[in-house]
């Protein structure tokens, strides 16, 4: 090879490179739009970015898997948790995590009421981005479960029934179809509560559910409607401010954080079999 | 030094070591905050330190690239610089710009956006640096019409890098498109202009130290800046996985930088065979360390790190990880980081007073301190993050119950960290040690004279 032919290969393969980079760029322009959902971008979410900027909040946390790994992802975090949770969450963390227990805690960061709902609409809307189902299986920022179905591929998954270890067809005992949409919900279950004792996420843990249960509705100042424990776990799905358990991190003026949907995302026999479930829990 | 104008070379040195010793302060102490409870977290929260560490980084590097170009120009072009005056006025505007960007991040006056914080009156002023240093430069070459291949691929590099900057000006109404943008300027700088920057270095220094033939030195030159951009442009496509955009970027990703170890593996050979044709016969052989360890070390860092997780079906899995830092720090140090050490190694004995030629002792520790460190600090983020990935993103534990089953590589982090800033303690030391000297000498006006094996 001649001087002259490796400055040609330089120049040539430089140029090749950066056209295809080009046209490429052109073509996502045209993508955009529909992959971000731009016309969500309302004046609100748009501050919301402002203020995500201004926090500075990129280099603790990531947002798409970009940021600094010193703080969870939060490109799905609005899927886990409700607008009630993240607003009170973020008027004052050290409520909801321990510096002790964790070794790191957020700083209080002071937004105004304004600036939190912004951020929030701004979190909505990243977590609607067509990012080809980044990330494989949900992240979670404290606990430890495993539900099935997110171990295999996301794009399997969805197409084929859930794991072999978890039994969902109609035969199955509902309390086996319950433990199925206790991990398949949406917002999952598993994202907030688990059934370890002792271990409070969000939520707090549903081991020992029964024998709790048992005890608050037979209390006086007990204020909801229920009779007997399968009363008193549908109420807490279908209306969960109807009872608060006791703790700043659970409720903020007699509104639980837990979502308030699931009334209507779930079937009857959904919430059937989830009560079967959780029955079993004592 | 055969030109009194290369000694501002010596003063963007200096401004390059004091901030390179700070980036290093604000490293140890984000590492710290991994371990926490942390005592500082309402006065210099991580978040801070953080943007400081990096930021810092960015500017050190530049002013470095700023002074060795300072230097080889006049060598190459064999001129004085077209404006010594410039020169000053530049160093003193990015100073002001660096500084007063870091005492902002400290009260979060920052944009907010990953790598490119500084404010838009910073960005501005970077700007109005970069235009002075190219026109400095490029009238000094115009002048001296000799203009050399090195030359020419330095200074297409830093052209393309000023030019590179501008989508970082730009607002962007949509999250997703200013994540594309910012890796414009951030990816094409690291992985492609600035390799055509460390390429020039490395070929003037090897042509310097080893001796080895102008002719075929350049020619290969020419062929590893065409596999960095073939590789580097359209791997560009490995930060636009799970962000938003079209699904395309994806495979394009895949190939493409899997591509960037061979433009890296062969600066490699290209510094060892050039190396091994000298036999070390330069009295600088610390210099040489530096060289050659840059392109070894960016081999590891940046070619063989960055392959580990850079096919999709793998990054779906550790993006966002501490695997992401583990790459980070391995590939800017050795690529970037090493090459300006390098440079410094090379050209501080012509611009002091009673330095030896051969390197101090205290140089040597300097370099094998720093390598160990920064190797040691590599495993300790791979380690985290290997376990990182398995517990919190296949496992499915929580992110912070993860990071307190991980807490043992921290430790490793902050041991081999510290390990690491004693080298570059002892660099710094060495560096301002012995008195700056501006006389020009009477080098002989060719490539500086080596004894080989065979004469």
């Amino acid at each position: 090879m001649t001087n002259r032919q490796a400055r040609v290969f330089a120049i040539a393969s430089t140029l090749i490179a950066a056209l295809i980079f080009l046209i490429l760029t052109l073509d996502s322009h045209r993508q955009f739009g529909e992959l971000t959902n731009a016309e969500n971008i309302t004046p609100e979410v748009t501050r919301g970015k402002d203020v995500w900027h201004k926090y500075n909040c990129i280099n603790c946390h990531t947002l798409f898997g970009e940021g600094a790994y010193y703080a969870p992802d939060l490109t799905k975090i609005t899927k886990h948790r409700g607008e009630a949770y993240l607003t009170a969450y973020m008027r004052d963390p050290s409520k909801f995590y321990d510096e002790q227990t964790h070794r790191r805690l957020m700083p209080t960061q002071d937004l105004s009421e304004e600036e939190i709902s912004d951020l929030i609409a701004f979190l909505d809307w990243v977590s609607n981005v067509d990012n080809q189902g980044w990330p494989p299986r949900p992240i979670m920022v404290t606990g430890a479960a495993v539900p099935t179905e997110f171990v295999a591929d996301t794009d399997e998954a969805s197409a084929a029934p859930a794991g072999d270890t978890t039994p969902v067809t109609a035969e199955d005992d509902p309390r086996a179809q319950g433990e199925y949409v206790y991990q398949t919900a949406s917002p999952a279950c598993t994202a907030c509560h688990s059934t370890q004792p002792g271990v409070d996420m969000a939520g707090p843990t549903l081991a020992g559910l029964v024998t709790r249960a048992q005890a608050i509705i037979a209390a006086e100042s007990y204020p909801g409607e229920a009779q007997d424990v399968e009363g008193y776990i549908r109420e807490s799905i279908v209306a969960p401010s109807a009872y608060l358990v006791p703790g700043d991190m659970y409720s903020a003026g007699g509104t639980s954080f837990m979502p308030q949907g699931y009334g209507e995302s779930l079937t009857e026999e959904q919430i059937d079999q989830l009560v079967a479930y959780l029955a079993t829990l004592k | 030094m055969r030109y009194k104008s290369q000694s501002v070379a010596y003063w963007y040195f200096a401004v390059a070591m004091v901030l390179f010793g700070l980036q290093l302060v604000f490293g140890l102490l984000s590492a710290t905050k991994y371990l926490g409870p942390d005592p500082l977290l309402y006065i210099l929260p991580f978040d801070v330190t953080k943007v400081i560490h990096t930021n810092l980084l960015i500017v050190w590097v530049l002013t470095g690239f700023m002074g060795a170009t300072y230097w080889m120009i006049p060598d190459e072009s064999r001129t004085e610089l077209h404006s010594v005056k410039l020169a000053y006025l530049q160093l003193i505007l990015w100073t002001l710009m660096g500084v007063s960007a870091i005492i902002g991040y400290l009260f979060r006056y920052g944009t907010g956006n990953k790598l490119l914080e500084q404010p838009l009156p910073h960005k501005i002023v970077i700007v109005i640096c970069m235009l002075i240093f190219l026109y400095n430069i490029g009238m000094t070459i115009k002048k001296s019409g000799r203009f050399t291949t090195t030359e020419g691929v330095l200074l297409i590099g830093l052209v393309s890098s000023a030019v590179l900057f501008f989508p970082a000006l730009l607002y962007y109404e949509n999250y997703t498109v200013s994540i594309f943008y910012r890796w414009w300027t951030i990816h094409l700088w690291v992985e492609g202009v600035w390799m055509m920057i460390m390429g020039a270095f490395l070929a003037y220094l090897l042509i310097r130290l080893s001796g080895a033939d102008r002719e075929v030195m350049e020619k290969w030159l020419y062929v590893i800046v065409g596999l960095v951009f073939i590789a580097g442009i359209l791997g560009t496509a490995h930060h636009y996985y799970w962000v938003g955009v079209p699904q395309y970027w994806l495979p394009i990703g895949g190939l493409f930088s899997a591509l960037e170890p061979a433009a890296l593996a062969g600066m490699a050979i290209y510094a060892y065979s050039a190396m091994r044709r000298s036999g070390l016969a330069h009295p600088n052989s610390l210099a040489l360390h530096w060289t050659v360890g840059s392109a070894v070390f960016a081999l590891f860092g940046a070619g063989l790190l960055g392959l580990a997780h850079t096919f999709p079906a793998v990054n779906k899995w550790t993006h966002g990880t501490l695997i992401t830092a583990m790459h980070g720090h391995a590939a800017f140090y050795g690529a970037y980081a090493m090459i300006i050490l390098a440079m410094i190694t090379y050209t501080l004995p012509k611009m002091t007073y009673g330095r030896s030629e051969k390197g101090s002792s205290l140089g040597y520790w300097a370099f094998w301190l720093q390598i160990s460190g920064m190797f040691g600090m590599t495993l300790s983020f791979a380690t985290a993050g290997l376990g990182q990935v398995y517990l919190e993103r296949i496992m499915g534990m929580g992110y912070l119950d993860a990071q307190l089953k991980i807490q043992v590589h921290f430790l490793m982090l902050i041991a081999t960290g510290a390990l690491f800033a004693l080298g570059v303690a002892l660099f710094i030391y060495d560096f301002f040690r012995h008195r700056p000297r501006f006389e020009a000498d009477d080098e002989p006006v060719e490539d500086a004279p080596v004894k080989t094996r065979d004469s």
